[in-house]
């Protein structure tokens, strides 16, 4: 087997001996510097050695020895004898046989790296480390951070965790729903991160899209009767799906109207429309499932001139509804433009005009010019269009929207 | 979102924090000092804590610069300050933010007596998505 294979398969296992570790002494901090020996000594010896029978089994033995040596080593300072004496590294770490369990545990784990009180990039980056078992300089690599910076992020969140003595279980039912929502919010980070900066001229060495998509299929078959999940798992596919018609050779972007549709994955767009199709008529929709039917839409046509914009319309006035905010109704005016006119959309983008954030994100600036364009304000567009460069902070969309303002001063009116 | 916060500033003579060597720096009270160094420190454990604050850089004396100018015979080097700037490049802090109007809030507090504090977006070489 390849290094990649075998990392594969370490990464694989690590929530679960993670699990098991924090379920056996209860202490998450040391479990999981303990993991990360465990991950790195596997780093060393399966590639030489080959892949272990049991490879969970040989992380979870590894990974006790070190904790059992760290606290041998911690013993006369802190008066741990007794806790020691009262636990076997062994007895009770064996992996668990029952499938269930391991999915309850590794849910589990996702739910308390995104416990309240840490903050959202804690979370993120807790989650990549303890349920992802990236490495500290992977995870710094793909935020482009130094490590010592992500280093401190990871470790102030497990002494946050320790000091309000986050229990390894699952949250009481009121708190369930939340905390879900949490995760998926942090896996949703995770790959609009990657997902955005893949088209870029940094190549990480962990698609951090691939890696958002593995943990939420995991989530999703932990909790398959989530509406929310399943369309967030969709909404991923779907837009990963485009993944290769994104860029151009030089990393600039393509617009979705146009893009090279041959080049979309099928796999992925079957599987994203099956859980939208699934997920949509069993319960309460939700903003993700909506984002991932509009996904759907777009994903059905052969081509951008077959979009059906009544639809997508419709889907973007369910979204405000649901929840409202200024980039809901961006997307909103842009379907209806589609549908209704350029100046319809035009007229929902005044008052966002006057919204203080809004104002100073180039988006709202490069949608208002691309709709003056094509109402034929030639001098307006170009305006909105230098407007929207000089707010742009991604290179390639800077150097697109410039364009797009030259072009205009070589029109008549 | 990734921001510089750049310290531009004219220090008499030439040191960090640049705040005590300007005119308007000695002007100010110690209890003042003090009261803004006690306010930054909080501001640096609060941002290095969040893991905000990515990287900083104090820079030496604009008199121990060099200068590159392009000409079609070569590169040209000149040794010393760049005359033409009033205030100078004295450090800059790079940090990275969730939104813009957390790193107005941090840019703030690194306003000084005698200087010029300047907040800006820095660029990356991805792209937004559709």
């Amino acid at each position: 087997m390849t290094t990649g294979g075998l990392e594969h398969v370490w990464r694989g296992c690590a929530p679960d001996v993670l699990a098991a570790l924090v379920r056996g002494y209860g202490d998450f901090e040391a479990a999981e510097d303990a993991l990360q020996e465990a991950l790195l000594a596997a780093a060393r010896q399966w590639p030489t050695d080959g892949l272990p029978d049991n490879p969970k089994g040989w992380l979870i033995r590894v990974a006790s020895r070190r904790l059992m040596d760290q606290w041998r080593a911690d013993r006369a300072r802190a008066g741990r004898e007794q806790l020691v004496a009262g636990r076997s590294p062994t007895e009770n770490l064996a992996p668990a046989a029952d499938v269930a369990g391991e999915r309850d545990d590794s849910l589990t784990l996702l739910l308390l790296c995104c416990h309240p009180v840490l903050t959202r990039p804690s979370q993120v980056a807790l989650t990549l480390r303890a349920v992802g078992g990236l490495s500290t300089g992977q995870i710094a690599r793909a935020f482009l951070v130094p490590e010592a910076t992500m280093a401190q992020r990871i470790s102030r969140a497990k002494s946050r965790l320790r000091q309000v003595e986050a229990r390894f279980s699952v949250p009481p039912v009121e708190q369930l729903p939340d905390r879900v929502a949490a995760a998926a919010h942090v896996l949703y980070l995770v790959f609009t991160e990657g997902h955005t900066s893949t088209t870029g001229a940094g190549l990480h060495d962990v698609p951090l899209a691939d890696e958002a998509i593995r943990l939420t299929r995991r989530l999703h078959e932990c909790l398959p009767r989530s509406g929310e999940v399943a369309g967030l798992l969709g909404l991923m596919l779907l837009t990963d799906a485009r993944r290769a018609a994104r860029a151009n050779g030089d990393g600039s972007l393509v617009p979705l109207a146009e893009q090279d549709r041959t080049l979309w994955d099928r796999t992925r767009i079957r599987e994203g429309i099956g859980l939208v199709e699934a997920a949509l008529p069993s319960g309460p929709v939700g903003p993700f499932q909506l984002q991932a039917a509009i996904a759907a839409v777009h994903a059905e046509a052969a081509r951008a001139e077959d979009t059906d914009w009544p639809q997508i319309e419709t889907l973007y006035g369910m979204l405000r509804d649901l929840a409202p905010s200024p980039v809901v109704t961006l997307n909103h005016a842009v379907a209806v433009a589609m549908v209704d006119g350029p100046t319809a959309g035009l007229d929902m983008l005044g008052p966002l005009l006057q919204d203080e954030q809004m104002r100073r994100h180039h988006r709202l600036h490069a949608v208002r010019a691309h709709l003056l364009e094509r109402d034929g304000r030639v001098e307006e567009a170009r305006v909105a269009y230098a407007i929207a460069a000089s707010l742009a902070t991604s290179i390639p969309e800077q150097r697109y929207l410039n364009t797009k303002a030259a072009l205009q001063k070589g029109r008549h009116v | 979102m990734k921001y510089v916060i750049l310290i531009h500033s004219n220090p008499e003579p030439w040191g960090h924090p640049t705040q005590i060597y300007t005119a308007e720096g000695r002007a100010l009270p110690p209890e003042r000092h003090d009261e803004m160094d006690r306010q930054f420190d909080a501001l640096m454990t609060e941002i290095s804590a969040s893991g905000e604050l990515v990287t900083a850089e104090a820079l030496a004396d604009p008199a121990a610069a060099t200068l590159y100018r392009w000409s079609p015979e070569g590169h040209l080097a000149t040794e010393g300050p760049y005359a033409e700037a009033k205030e100078h490049l004295a450090g800059f802090f790079l940090i990275d933010c969730d939104s813009r109007e957390r790193a107005e809030g941090i840019a703030a507090v690194f306003a000084q007596p005698g200087g010029v504090v300047e907040l800006r977006p820095a660029m990356w070489s991805g792209g937004d998505d559709q």
